[in-house]
């Protein structure tokens, strides 16, 4: 059937004829449904007005109740419903200052022309997270005062590595970091151990504060274990001095590298477990070992290993603190290099000890001020026997010091520390002194 | 918590560039050239050998740089005179003994050091800055080559059969100028000692134990402890021995100077004037330091102990002939003076003879061995000299391990 | 031997999944801390003055904030206790943690949301966390030294944190309690 042009048309006119009638029946319904919803709209102004006008009120009370009230800490106050996830208030890069530092005063006992006061360190430390996997920690120190070519002070880069956060408790760091060995060397602001100077056994035997360059990997586990593993450079054997006390003093003190042109020829490695399972108690070891010859030309000691272990506990019952650590230093294959340094008054040592126990107890607290004595008594040896030396042209390995330190720690707030204490050595007693300090970490 | 705070990250890094280092060594401490066959001597080098061996730059015709500094004698003296013979027929004496040219090339041009210790230079009163200042005064000295002018060395020089080859490295004009072809000359000299391997071989015994290749024997580590202890020998304070914390083998000198108080040498004809005093830094070949610095008159360098066992003239007059008189001399210098120094017209001991009597007081007093007043023992007995003595045998260079 | 340690660390660094500093939502957390919970109603706190002084007498420490985030669970109609959400500072970073509560104010159940400090992870240890338990801000025994033991080590992260739960008590104390 053909459709004709004329048949189209008259089709479409009947339609367009039939619509306004059509529409004049629907559209009463939407003229009705029109009124139904502007009196809707209507009530929802309302409701809304009557809502905006309560939380103007809420807002208002919050105000004054804000400035009336202690200021507030970095928590976010939202005065709105909880909704999915919680994000902290910094999303983007971060960067945070602090830094700790400390003023000793020494006074021996027995010799009061010895007395002196020094600005021992300064420290500033930069703390950049970049984002919520990777932060930039670094540490920069200053001791003694004043640094120049014709002073006794020291400016140094304690730590200056980055750290990444890959997961499941899994961190990694690379660059200058803190060596997990004992417990001060990665706790060391004054704030955080007792007694005005640090313990001889973390400073003569672990040599706090001690860092090295490298990569290390970092996790812990729901047990409350926390394990260390790293790669790292380590000492120079080629730097010790046999006629001078520096390597009587602190064996590893005297040939740490501290990344300065650092010998990586021979690398070390480490690593460190802590256990935390039980509240308030730490149970932990650590060991370090590498060569440190460094494949030198025209050195006797290219095979000599030096290994550092230590185990320590620390036990926090209510209101005391107490603690205990040994550690052992061992160096091997020293006897060619030490026959070179007959006769001279600080030959290598072939091992190196020590051991302390520590109580402090809270006794009293007020307001912010809080009193904590404490009694420490270490024993250490940094010279504890030598590598045979023939026709006895050695030097005789030194009987242990004993040190008995007594004091007090008062905490002022959080962040700063006033220090008193006195120690007694029984081997040297020319070294008994007393001490004072000032400390403060933020 | 803080925001950072730019000016402070700033002004950290100022503080941190501008800390000073460490405790500089006074000595530059290069390591010794690798040893490589003459024939990789420079050009300069090349020429400078054969001018310290050609005789014929003398006066006399019969001596050169390698008569006195003999190469297969540590370039040091092959007799015991307290000073050699030159001149035009090699009978007019000179005024010190001969030094090793070995192991110079580390010394620094002569300055005091921050604590106000003299340190450095050439020859015994360390007047010359450089290895080729030194090589300067033997060509022309009238007790040595006794040339008189840089004009008659030059002249000799230019009938020297390596002529060409001078001409060729230094321009074929050098020899019309007096002044300038004699500088060239010491330089080449200059080239010679800090290149030729044989200037500094550290292949002596002692080099190979610091090394752990070879044991020392009982005599020579007894002799070693000697050395090192500070409250026996203690040789080590002013000849260290110990490798430095870069690697450096030991150049058993300091670069210092010291007044020992010797003897006078009846055997240096200088000393028959009364007048006459060798006084080392104050005189009378350098003269800039006697008004300013009296206290330093009397004291001469330190000498390198390598090879100090192929000598046989010890100190800068001379004064022993054997190791064993110049080391009980150290140690009993205050203990037994009667047994170095001659008596005088009443009986007292001359000690110190050989310095005016104004400057006596500048002796070195204080330090072991020579600290001990007379009745005390001395710091090493006859038999630990003994010893000493061995060990100072192994700082021989050319030691092979059998 | 020497390459050996780089390479156990480095197979180490692969193979870890996706990182963790963020351990719990809100969600997990009120879950973890009401698992009978049918119903989870957002039940926001603002205190007055008063309230705040309240807080302040009973926590011994100043009460900080006005408006607490506070999540009320429930199973039908009943009740079984709160859940509030808060911040602090560790040493150096925030640590989000939620206090879970009974209707008589005390301690439920803690749970740690974000810790994103190097040391100091052990506050999520259950152990850690359970000495809170039971413990309200009448009855003590919510201060490090006196019922909380700290973790070496992380002094300040522990103290602020235990500061927290026991301000997050007295607030509950106060405004919670039936």
């Amino acid at each position: 059937m053909i459709l004709t042009k004329k048949l189209m048309a008259a089709a479409l006119g009947a339609t367009f004829l039939a619509a306004p009638l059509a529409a004049s029946a629907s559209e009463a319904e939407l003229l009705a449904r029109m009124e139904k919803m502007s009196a809707e709209l209507e009530q929802l102004k309302a409701e809304l007005k009557a809502s905006m006008q309560k939380t103007n009120e809420l807002e208002k009370r919050q105000q004054d109740m804000a400035t009336a009230a202690a200021p507030a800490a970095p928590a976010v106050t939202l005065p709105t419903p909880v909704v999915a996830s919680v994000e902290p208030s910094h999303t983007g890069p971060v960067t945070i200052l602090s830094g700790y530092g400390e003023i000793n005063y020494n006074r021996p006992t027995k010799d009061a022309s010895a007395a002196q006061a020094d600005i021992r360190r300064a420290v500033i430390a930069i703390e950049h997270r970049f984002d919520e996997k990777t932060k930039m920690v670094s540490e920069f120190e200053w001791e003694h005062g004043v640094v120049s070519a014709s002073d006794q002070g020291e400016s140094e880069i304690e730590q200056l590595y980055i750290e990444r956060e890959f997961g499941g408790g899994l961190r990694g760091k690379v660059g200058l970091f803190l060596i997990p060995s004992g417990l001060l060397n990665t706790n060391h602001e004054p704030t955080a151990y007792y007694g005005v100077e640090r313990n001889f056994v973390e400073t003569a035997i672990i040599p706090s504060t001690w860092r090295e360059v490298g990569v290390g990997l970092s996790g812990d586990t729901d047990a409350g274990l926390t394990w260390d593993v790293g790669v790292t450079t380590g000492f120079d054997l080629g730097k010790w001095d046999a006629t001078s006390t520096e390597g009587r003093d602190s064996p590893l003190g005297s040939i740490h590298q501290e990344g300065q042109f650092a010998k990586s020829r021979d690398l070390a490695v480490h690593g460190a477990l802590n256990w935390r399972g039980i509240p308030g108690l730490l149970l932990g070891g650590s060991i370090f070992s590498g060569k440190a010859g460094h494949n030198t030309e025209g050195f006797a000691a290219n095979d000599a290993r030096i290994t550092l272990y230590d185990l320590h506990a620390r036990y926090t019952p209510g209101l005391w603190d107490l603690s205990a650590l040994y550690a052992r230093g061992q160096i091997s294959n020293t006897e060619a290099l030490n026959d070179t340094f007959v006769g001279s008054p600080t030959p290598v040592p072939k091992s190196f000890d020590g051991w302390y126990t520590q109580a402090a107890y809270q006794l009293l607290k007020s307001g912010d001020y809080t009193l904590s004595p404490f009694v420490r008594y270490e024993q250490f040896n940094t010279a504890k026997s030598y590598a045979f030396v023939p026709q006895g042209l050695g030097v005789a390995p030194t009987p242990d010091e004993k040190v008995t330190t007594v004091g007090a720690n008062l905490k002022v707030g959080e962040g700063v520390v006033l220090k008193a204490d006195y120690q007694k050595f029984k081997e040297d007693k020319s070294r008994d002194r007393l001490n004072l300090g000032m400390g403060f970490a933020y | 918590m803080m925001p950072m705070q730019r000016c402070l990250i700033v002004s950290f890094t100022v503080m941190l560039a501008a800390c000073g280092g460490g405790s500089g060594d006074s000595a530059p401490s290069t390591p010794p050239a690798p040893s490589a066959p003459a024939a990789t001597l420079s050009a300069a080098a090349q020429l400078g050998q054969k001018i310290f061996n050609d005789s014929s730059l003398s006066a006399s015709g019969r001596q050169s740089c390698a008569s006195c500094h003999a190469p297969d004698h540590a370039f040091g003296p092959t007799n015991d005179l307290s000073a050699q013979l030159g001149g035009a027929n090699l009978d007019v004496q000179g005024f010190r003994a001969v030094p090793s040219l070995r192991y110079l090339g580390q010394t620094p041009a002569f300055f005091f050091a921050s604590d106000g210790t003299p340190t450095g230079g050439f020859n015994r009163d360390g007047r010359a800055q450089t290895l080729a200042e030194q090589a300067e005064r033997p060509f022309l000295a009238a007790h040595e080559m006794a040339n008189g002018s840089k004009q008659a060395a030059v002249d000799k020089l230019k009938q020297a059969a390596y002529i060409e080859q001078f001409r060729a490295l230094f321009g074929a004009a050098i020899t019309d100028n007096a002044d300038q072809a004699f500088s060239r000359m010491t330089f080449a000299v200059q080239a010679f000692e800090q290149e030729a391997p044989e200037f500094h071989p550290f292949d002596s015994k002692y080099d190979q134990f610091v090394a752990g290749k070879v044991k020392l024997n009982e005599a020579e580590l007894r002799g070693l402890a000697l050395f090192n202890n500070p409250q026996k020998g203690n040789c080590a304070a002013c000849h260290p021995n110990a490798r430095g914390a870069d690697g450096s083998p030991p150049l058993f000198t300091d670069f210092t100077f010291d007044n020992l108080g010797l003897p006078r040498n009846k055997r240096l004809a200088a000393t028959a004037d009364p007048t006459y005093f060798d006084l080392g830094l104050c005189g009378p070949d350098r003269t800039d330091l006697a008004a300013s610095h009296p206290e330093l008159c009397g004291a001469f360098k330190v000498p390198t102990l390598r090879n100090v066992a192929t000598r046989k003239v010890f100190f800068h007059n001379g004064a022993f002939t054997n190791l064993k008189d110049a080391l009980g001399f150290y140690v009993r210098r205050d203990t037994n003076p009667e047994e170095w120094y001659p008596a005088g017209a009443d009986g007292t001991i001359q000690k110190f003879n050989d310095l005016p009597l104004q400057y006596r007081k500048n002796v070195n007093t204080e330090e072991v061995p020579y600290n001990r007043k007379p009745g005390m023992a001395p710091a090493l007995s006859a038999a630990e000299i003994d010893d000493l003595i061995q060990f100072l045998g192994t700082l021989t260079d050319g030691y092979q391990n059998p | 031997m020497r390459y050996q340690p780089l390479l156990a660390l480095s197979a180490c660094a692969l193979c870890a999944p996706a990182f963790a500093t963020q351990y719990l939502t809100a969600e997990q957390a009120q879950q973890a801390i009401f698992p009978d919970a049918t119903t989870f109603r957002p039940q926001p706190l603002a205190l007055n003055a008063a309230q705040m002084q309240q807080v302040e007498k009973l926590a011994a420490m100043p009460a900080r904030s006005v408006n607490w985030r506070v999540v009320g669970a429930y199973k039908g109609d009943t009740l079984l206790g709160y859940m509030v959400l808060d911040e602090v500072t560790g040493k150096f970073e925030l640590i989000s943690y939620a206090v879970g509560l009974n209707p008589d104010a005390s301690v439920k159940q803690v749970e740690i949301m974000t810790y994103r400090e190097s040391h100091g992870g052990e506050i999520r240890l259950p152990a850690w966390r359970r000495q809170f338990i039971g413990k309200s801000a009448v009855g003590g025994g919510l201060s490090i030294g006196d019922g909380i033991a700290n973790i070496s080590g992380a002094t300040l992260s522990c103290t602020h944190l235990t500061d927290g739960i026991r301000r997050i008590a007295a607030v509950a104390q106060v405004m919670l309690k039936k």
